[in-house]
C-alpha cells in the first residue's frame, strides 16, 4: 500500500494501487518538540488533530509518496509538518547505519520514499538538496529511495500515474 | 551593528537552540546590539518582521527535524520570503539528537536556498551534532568539558558575523564520545517513560490501529 502525503487539496493523478492519503483537509498541526510520541504514548503522537496516528499508518505501507511544492529543496510547511509529526514510526534508540546515528526501526516494513516536486523555476541548487533530503530520509526510515521528479506545476502532475 | 538571533525551536523555554544562541549571545555581547526573536509556531508573530528589517545580519538558530527544518521555519520563513530583504547576510545554527552535526548539512542547504529567493546573503552555518545532551550541559561553560567543540564554533561564527563574512559551513559534535552519548540518550528516553507511567517495554510499542 502506498502512503501519499501531499499539500495538494485533491490528488493529482490515476493512482495505481490501494493507497492512503493525507492532504490539507487533515488538519495537521505541527510538532511541538515534546517526544511524548516516544516517552508518553510510544508509537503515537500526543497532539489529538488525526495526525497523530501518521506514524502508525506508515507502518501499513510500502511507498511512501510525498506530492509536494518544493521550497528552498524542501518538501512544503504542511507536507512536512505530516513528517515531522511520524517520527513515532521509528523508535527512539539509535542505530549506527553506513556511520552514521540513526533511530532504530519500530516496525518491519520497508519503505521506498519517492518525491514528486513541483514549482515554478526550481533551481538547480533546490533539486540537489531535494534529492539528498530524499535519500536522507530514506536512510532514517531505514528504506530505500524511490523516483525523485520535479514539475514546473502541480497540473503537471495530472498525466502521472501516482 | 544589530544582529537578530532568532530562536526556530517550538519549545519557548529549555530549548538547545536558545542554548546555543544564549553562548553565540555572549561571543558577541558588548560589540553589537543584539535582538532575540523567537519563532515557535508556524505563523510569523508580529513585529518580527519590523525588527529584521531594522536588523543588519539575521541568525537562525533551530534543531533538525526530520533531516530539515522544522515545519513550523519553514512556513514563517515562506512567509518572510514574499518581504525580500537586499543583501542581509544570514547564518545558521542547527542542532540534531543525532551524534554527527553533518546529518544538519540539507536543513542548512534549505536555509541557504531560502536566501536566494528571499534576497538574503547566506553566510555560513554550524551543524552541531549531540544536539540532545545540551539541555543538560546548559551550565558547562562553552569552553570547558564536552561543550569545548561548540564554544569554539560558536565563538568563531561570532568574529564573522561581526565582520558580517562568510564561512563555510562546520560541523561538530559535542565533546563526548559518540557510544556514550548514545547510551545517556537511550538512558533518558527510558527514564522519562518511567516518570510518565510507562514501562520500559513500552518503548516499541507496535500500533495496529491506524485511524487516519
Amino acid at each position: 500500500m502506498k502512503f501519499l502525503i501531499t499539500d495538494l487539496l485533491e490528488l493529482p493523478g490515476e493512482i495505481a494501487e490501494v493507497y492512503r492519503a493525507v492532504t490539507p483537509q487533515d488538519k495537521v498541526c505541527c510538532c511541538t518538540g515534546c517526544f511524548g510520541c516516544w516517552v508518553k504514548t510510544p508509537g503515537k503522537c500526543v497532539i489529538p488533530d488525526g495526525g497523530e496516528c501518521v506514524g502508525i499508518g506508515l507502518s501499513h505501507c510500502n511507498e511512501l509518496l510525498l506530492i509536494s511544492r518544493c521550497c528552498y529543496g524542501s518538501v512544503s510547511p504542511f507536507v512536512k509538518a505530516v513528517l515531522d509529526r511520524a517520527i513515532s514510526y521509528l523508535h527512539p534508540d539509535f542505530v549506527i547505519r553506513d556511520g552514521e546515528m540513526h533511530h532504530k526501526r519500530r516496525y518491519q516494513n520497508r519503505l521506498t520514499v519517492s518525491a514528486y516536486f513541483y514549482g515554478e523555476n526550481i533551481t538547480e541548487a533546490e533539486k540537489e538538496t531535494a534529492r539528498g533530503l530524499i535519500a536522507a530520509n530514506a536512510v532514517n526510515y531505514d528504506g530505500t529511495v524511490g523516483e525523485i521528479r520535479f514539475f514546473e506545476s502541480a497540473e503537471g502532475l495530472e498525466k502521472v500515474i501516482l | 551593528m544589530r544582529i537578530a538571533l532568532v530562536n526556530g525551536s517550538p519549545k519557548p523555554t529549555g530549548s538547545a537552540s536558545g542554548i546555543l544562541l544564549k553562548h553565540l549571545r555572549a561571543s558577541l555581547s558588548g560589540q553589537a546590539e543584539l535582538v532575540d526573536l523567537a519563532l515557535h509556531s508556524d505563523s510569523l508573530p508580529d513585529g518580527v518582521w519590523n525588527t529584521l528589517q531594522a536588523a543588519d545580519s539575521y541568525v537562525f538558530a533551530c534543531p533538525l527535524y526530520v533531516d530539515g527544518l522544522p515545519s513550523h521555519v519553514l512556513s514563517c520563513l515562506v512567509q518572510l520570503e514574499a518581504r525580500q530583504t537586499s543583501g542581509v547576510p544570514v547564518y545558521g545554527i542547527v542542532n540534531c539528537g543525532f551524534y554527527e552535526g553533518e546529518q544538519a548539512r540539507y536543513a542548512l542547504d534549505i536555509l541557504k536556498n531560502w536566501c536566494v529567493r528571499a534576497g538574503c546573503r547566506w553566510s555560513g552555518g554550524i551543524g552541531v551534532g549531540g544536539g540532545g545532551s545540551l539541555a543538560a550541559l546548559a551550565e558547562i561553560p562553552p569552553e570547558h568539558g564536552p561543550m569545548a567543540p561548540v564554544g569554539r564554533a560558536l565563538h568563531a561564527a561570532a568574529s564573522h558575523i561581526l565582520r558580517q563574512e562568510a564561512f563555510e559551513n562546520q560541523y561538530l559534535s559535542v565533546g563526548m564520545p559518540r557510544l556514550m552519548y548514545r547510551m545517556a540518550a537511550q538512558l533518558g528516553w527510558r527514564k522519562q517513560l518511567r516518570a510518565n507511567g510507562g514501562k520500559r517495554c513500552d518503548l516499541g510499542k507496535k500500533w495496529e490501529q491506524n485511524r487516519l
